[in-house]
């Protein structure tokens, strides 16, 4: 399958979800899709398109919460990035864990950094911060404030 | 001066320990133990516990979760044990001095008896940071 004809594939297959499709260059190609479709999306490029599934990052862009959901296409040498938009006041979508386990420990990180809920999830539990860091306050947020009072923000010169 | 802090001026043995850094300090730790510049011309060892060691070399961040190995380290070590902070993260966090996760600095949390600057700083001042910890510690400095 050429990149032309697995676009136009994912462009038919999926018209309903996909919100916004953002070819940006020969190796790259953004889909913007609806949050209740990205099981559906991410399980077909996985498993029936044989992608990699790179890595998911999360953004907290002020008017929304943003997953981008990267997968690698090597023989055609092509980036997909599934970018998602989430409600800032309570971000929540369906965890992609269960279809593959590459996803667990970054929603993890993603729960714990940026307070996005991921429903179905195997162990949404804390991955990385210290046990001491108190629950409902996520480091990655642009709204984020310090809360340790012993915290010292000078280099004491 | 103490006894047993002039013993171990003889040969002092160091015990390395990265609290979170980028590993370049560790490299260059590397580097002073390799011949080209050969630290243990003034007796210096790497221990391979923290109860052998009678110096405790920190690099990096001391980040919340680090914080907690790096205490228990210290009050594992056999007193006196010196203190020496390598590289500008622990000296004074760096670029991560607002991060959420570097609250205090180094020596905040353990005493630190010698600083040595630099990101990352030279086997040279690496030697030349020793080399004065021990002066300083026998009173010619």
């Amino acid at each position: 399958m050429t990149r032309e004809e697995l676009l136009a594939d994912i462009k038919k297959r999926f018209s309903d979800d996909i919100m916004e499709f953002f070819d940006r260059s020969p190796r790259r190609v953004y889909i913007e899709i609806k949050p209740s479709s990205i099981v559906k999306i991410a399980t077909y490029i996985f498993k029936d398109l044989q992608a990699r599934f790179n890595i998911a990052s999360g953004v907290d862009s002020r008017t929304h919460m943003e997953i981008l959901y990267h997968f690698t296409l090597e023989p055609l040498n092509l980036l997909i990035s599934l970018r998602v938009k989430l409600d800032r006041k309570n971000p929540r979508i369906e965890s992609i864990a269960p279809v593959f386990r590459a996803a667990n420990w970054i929603e993890r990180e993603m729960s714990e950094l940026l307070g996005i809920d991921f429903i179905g999830h195997p162990n949404l539990k804390r991955l990385l911060l210290a046990d001491e860091w108190p629950q409902g306050v996520y480091p990655l947020r642009a709204d984020y404030e310090e809360w340790d009072k012993n915290a010292i923000r000078d280099r004491g010169v | 001066m103490n006894l047993k802090l002039r013993a171990l001026l003889r040969s002092p043995w160091v015990f390395h320990l990265s609290t979170g850094s980028c590993n370049n300090c560790d490299i260059e730790i590397l580097d002073c133990l390799t011949p080209r510049f050969d630290v243990e011309r003034f007796g210096i060892l790497l221990a391979p516990s923290i109860k052998h060691a009678d110096v405790l070399l920190i690099t990096g961040i001391a980040n919340r979760k680090s914080t907690i190995r790096l205490k228990r380290l210290y009050e594992m070590a056999p007193k006196p044990c010196l203190v020496v902070a390598i590289g500008e993260c622990s000296l004074s966090r760096g670029i991560f001095m607002p991060s959420y996760n570097a609250p205090v600095p180094v020596d905040k949390v353990v005493p630190v008896d010698a600083y040595i600057p630099g990101c990352p700083p030279k086997p040279e001042a690496i030697i030349s940071g020793l080399v004065q910890l021990i002066q300083k510690i026998k009173g010619t400095l």
